[in-house]
């Protein structure tokens, strides 16, 4: 698998890598994307509140962009945005 | 035999009134909760499969033996025989949560088999693998050959997802279910998954969203294989997920097919 088709998912890039169609690129960004959003809007819901909606879509696609979680359980992306909150606010 | 993937908004119902004989869950959402809900289907004797979503059999990380360990303390406190997970990876060397292509090629059938072995061997049993949803994908394999080499060279079962080859068939215009099963060693097969599926005007794709019935034609070559092979039918539905009675009728309806 080339690096570029997960820094096209991840919104690093938007080069579409050899081979593959942009149509399904973009499905897997987008899932990617509604998988954050979800996960992290029923565990701030105050934040989701304070921001509007295009605010809110660029707080999670960054932290898209700079992610590199490791754990198998997914409820553990809120752990992973609570320091991703910290090292962008220090 | 008919079963059903378990979603939270059961956990009140009584296993009695669901038409399901059989049950799945993903052990990522499991391991760290109260089992009782669980422990409630066993006991009103019904298997419990772990169908997992995290494993990233193609992922660059390095399989996590830690969490195969508790997936296997899971099996042995559910008494579950069955644990499946996709010919996906989850992410490059991270986790992104979703399940993404693995290239058809010679090279990925020998990397990708040696991981299976390696869980394989961590939990002292064979797994099952599932064909899945792909958006966009490279290779010069076809998805079934490059399915059964996998299959034969890990020495692992398959879950035979039949809703994938058609949303598969429908974005890509590779094969639909019947020539797709005649690629594949049917006794390797553990079961089969049935779900429903919505077309996305914004990418012009079918996507598997598990959120409606299933398709007849999908339905009828499931029970085709229940009937002449013996494989039971699971049912996924996890978006728009229906009432009690509109659950047990798609249940029923598909428990009819098989035997008739």
């Amino acid at each position: 698998m080339s690096a570029g088709f997960y820094d096209y998912v991840r919104g690093r890039s938007d080069a579409v890598p050899p081979g593959y169609a942009e149509a399904g690129l973009k499905v897997y960004r987008h899932l990617v994307y509604l998988g954050a959003s979800q996960m992290i809007e029923t565990h701030f819901p105050a934040l989701r509140e304070a921001l509007d909606d295009a605010q809110w879509r660029f707080l999670i696609e960054d932290f898209v962009r700079k992610s590199a979680w490791t754990s198998n359980y997914y409820a553990d992306l809120v752990e992973e945005f609570k320091a991703y909150l910290a090292r962008e606010s220090a | 035999m008919v079963g059903v993937g378990f979603r939270s908004e059961m956990r009140d119902w009584n296993p009695a009134d669901v038409q399901a004989g059989f049950y799945e869950v993903a052990p990522e959402n499991w391991v760290r909760r109260d089992r009782e809900p669980l422990y409630r289907l066993r006991d009103a004797g019904h298997a419990v499969c772990l169908h997992g979503v995290s494993l990233s059999l193609g992922g660059q990380a390095p399989i996590n033996a830690p969490f195969v360990r508790e997936v296997r303390a899971l099996m042995d406190d559910l008494g579950s025989t069955f644990y499946s997970d996709h010919l996906a990876a989850s992410g490059d060397a991270h986790q992104l949560y979703d399940l993404f292509p693995i290239p058809f090629t010679e090279a990925e059938v020998v990397r990708v088999s040696d991981r299976i072995r390696q869980v394989q061997d961590l939990l002292g049993c064979r797994i099952a693998v599932e064909n899945t949803t792909y958006y966009t994908n490279i290779g010069e394999l076809t998805e079934p050959e490059f399915l059964m080499r996998v299959a034969e060279r890990a020495d692992c079962g398959l879950l035979l997802d039949l809703n994938n080859i058609t949303v598969n068939q429908k974005n890509h215009g590779t094969v639909g279910i019947d020539a797709f099963v005649a690629q594949i060693d049917l006794e390797r097969v553990t079961y089969l998954h049935v779900a429903g599926h919505e077309f996305d005007p914004r990418f012009g794709l079918y996507i598997d969203t598990h959120s409606d019935r299933v398709e007849r034609p999908t339905a009828q070559a499931a029970a085709r294989l229940a009937r002449e092979h013996g494989k039971p039918i699971l049912l996924e539905w996890d978006n728009d997920f229906p009432s009690l009675a509109t659950l047990n009728e798609e249940l029923a309806c598909l428990q009819a097919f098989t035997t008739t």
